[in-house]
């Protein structure tokens, strides 16, 4: 199994997927073995040396936590990872949006973990999408954008509860909806009703309040309140004064919470719409 | 075309950019000239004026809602006007109510806030009327039949696929991962968020005659070039946006929201023709993941990388100015 990198760098840089690639060997992929840290520090760009949200340890330290502490059951880490990350890498969506971070967080910082979380059981191998993939496949960027698309303002309970159950992350990331808050919320309380738990029910569902959304406009059905860019503006500022809790939660951005009627309301329709939608292995109800 | 079991309109909404201000960090505002949109490309350039610094923008639109949206026998109530602005790279979606400029008037206007750290390239504009009909609220009776572009950087209203075009020399640059490329004039990197293509300056002239303006066969030679380049970057764009594909739970692929989407919608109707890009892109997955086509389809993604890149223009222009120099030898 891939251990720590001997060499871990000082600070977060940008590593293009281009640059990435001669480094994502057989080897690595297969969890076997992981790269020499020095020969990669050399194809990275780096970041501005006078912003503190760029130290490595701190995040090298969360995330050795995360391995310890889900050493049994690591698909559980991603709930308590994720706001936590979240919270210690604290990055408008502009910045973000840049996958070279996240790239060279997963394959100069801490390939360990990739390996540790993302090896699969039956081929015990590492998909590389998990190191330098798509925004809601890479291991970390997947985290660090749930707990910004489910988060309510500075409460990050949601994203507990969303990222706890893997089909919910997996089948929301890679859509369009829940970039209306209101949607996000609605389906974390759908799920905790316990209307829709498994993975064919939360497809099934989402599949059909896409379809719904054809016809209804749910930006005018369930309002959101206009965001304050510099709430995470300040929220950032902050970074260098703040260290993550491991026991408790930690907060997130001050923003507005969202509506709390726009989330029933959402949430009576979303459980309405699930009587009726086609789900795989269930009867229709007649 | 869609069937709605409901009324509503048959016609699209016009939505129109009226104006467009920055503010700055120091909370003074920029208000930029009417050189910073483009009606025919329906398209808003925020870094026209070369503020690099500057913290949001306010965008202020119009919309005329078509025929029958606001007559007094109007199968609906609570009629509104929502412009919405969504960016798939950063998962923004946010909505504005537009107000109705007089009552009874189909023209209805406000402005939407863009927010720099909310983007990295290019956010959508669209507009949606939405009212209660046959007691259902918050259905949508009519919307625009095309986005408006925001690009939070391009300097210049323009729509169509950016390219990032930067001169290296390979084997002394900085990024280590070129040296293994010295010996290519130029390569194509499709990985990034907008697709780059670097060229190799330590080829002895090759910067010189690319950056050549001076007429003649060098200029014929530059534009040959040109679009050679252009072809390999269109067949790399298109392979990295067809390679990269979301499917719904059905096996449905699902276009993407970033360039590659913009790739896709482009080239499709020459990779796969006559048929809906939709189609298209099912028929092209289905042969990319499946067990046979793909090798086929290359002649045809070929073709469309040529026909975008202009080769055949060039090539008979590059081909007509050999003729005439060669014939001015002889003579």
């Amino acid at each position: 199994m891939i251990e720590k990198p001997y060499h871990v760098p000082l600070r977060l840089g940008l590593l293009s997927a281009a640059a990435a690639e001669p480094f994502l060997t057989e080897d690595l992929l297969k969890g076997v073995a992981g790269h020499a840290g020095v020969d990669l520090d050399k194809v990275v760009d780096r970041l501005p040396e006078d912003d503190p949200r760029w130290e490595v340890e701190p995040l090298r330290d969360l995330i050795e936590d995360a391995k310890h502490a889900f050493e049994d059951n690591r698909t559980q880490a991603d709930a308590w990872l994720a706001p936590r990350l979240h919270a210690a890498l604290r990055l408008t969506r502009r910045e973000a949006a840049d996958r070279r971070l996240w790239t060279h967080l997963a394959l100069a910082v801490a390939p360990d973990y990739v390996a540790w979380r993302h090896r699969s059981r039956t081929t015990s191998k590492i998909g590389p999408e998990r190191f330098r993939g798509a925004p809601d496949r890479q291991c970390f960027s997947r985290l660090w954008w749930a707990a910004e698309m489910f988060r309510d303002g500075a409460d990050y309970t949601p994203v507990v509860t969303a990222c706890g159950n893997q089909d919910l992350i997996h089948s929301a990331l890679r859509r369009e909806l829940i970039d209306h808050r209101p949607i996000a919320q609605a389906l974390v309380q759908v799920m905790e009703r316990g209307v829709a738990v498994t993975g064919r029910e939360i497809e099934g569902l989402m599949t059909a309040v896409s379809a719904a959304g054809a016809t209804l406009v749910y930006d005018a059905l369930a309002p959101d309140v206009p965001r304050d860019p510099g709430v995470v503006r300040t929220w950032i500022e902050e970074a260098a004064h703040v260290s993550v809790p491991r026991r408790v939660l930690p907060d997130g951005p001050d923003e507005e919470p969202v509506p709390k009627k726009s989330v029933s309301d959402l949430t009576d329709f979303f459980a309405d719409l699930f009587e009726t939608a086609p789900v795989r292995g269930r009867a229709v109800k007649e | 075309m869609k069937f709605y079991p409901y009324k509503r309109l048959n016609r699209p909404i016009a939505l129109r950019v009226t104006s467009a201000s920055l503010k700055l960090p120091d909370n003074t505002r920029d208000l930029l000239d009417t050189s910073a949109w483009s009606v025919p490309q329906r398209t808003v350039a925020l870094g026209v004026a070369q503020h690099d610094d500057w913290t949001s923008a306010r965008i202020g639109l119009s919309a005329t809602l078509p025929p029958g949206a606001v007559a007094d026998d109007a199968p609906w109530t609570g009629l509104k006007v929502l412009v919405t602005l969504a960016d798939g790279e950063t998962n923004v979606r946010t909505s504005v109510e537009l107000r109705q400029d007089a009552p009874g008037s189909k023209e209805w206007s406000g402005f939407v806030e863009v927010n720099r750290d909310d983007h990295v390239g290019r956010a959508f504009l669209s507009a949606q009327a939405v009212a209660t009909v046959d007691d259902v609220a918050g259905r949508s009776v009519a919307e625009t039949d095309e986005d408006w572009t925001v690009d939070v950087t391009a300097d210049e209203p323009l729509g169509g696929l950016r390219l990032d075009v930067k001169q290296v020399g390979f084997a002394k640059s900085s990024r280590e991962w070129l040296h293994a490329y010295a010996d290519a004039p130029w390569i194509v990197d499709a990985s990034g968020r907008v697709p780059a293509v670097l060229v190799n300056t330590d080829v002895e002239g090759f910067a010189d005659l690319l950056d050549a303006e001076s007429g003649g066969m060098e200029n014929k030679v530059h534009e040959l070039l040109v679009t050679q380049m252009s072809t390999d970057v269109w067949t790399a764009v298109f392979h990295s946006a067809v390679g990269d594909l979301e499917t719904e739970s059905d096996g449905t692929p699902v276009f993407p929201t970033d360039w590659r989407g913009e790739v896709l919608r482009e080239m499709l109707p020459d990779v796969a023709p006559g048929v809906h890009v939709e189609e298209a892109l099912r028929r092209v997955h289905r042969r990319r993941t499946g067990d046979a086509g793909w090798v086929e389809l290359q002649t045809r993604i070929h073709y469309a990388a040529v026909r975008r890149a202009g080769v055949s223009r060039a090539l008979s222009q590059a081909l007509r100015a050999l003729q005439q120099s060669n014939r001015g030898d002889h003579a």
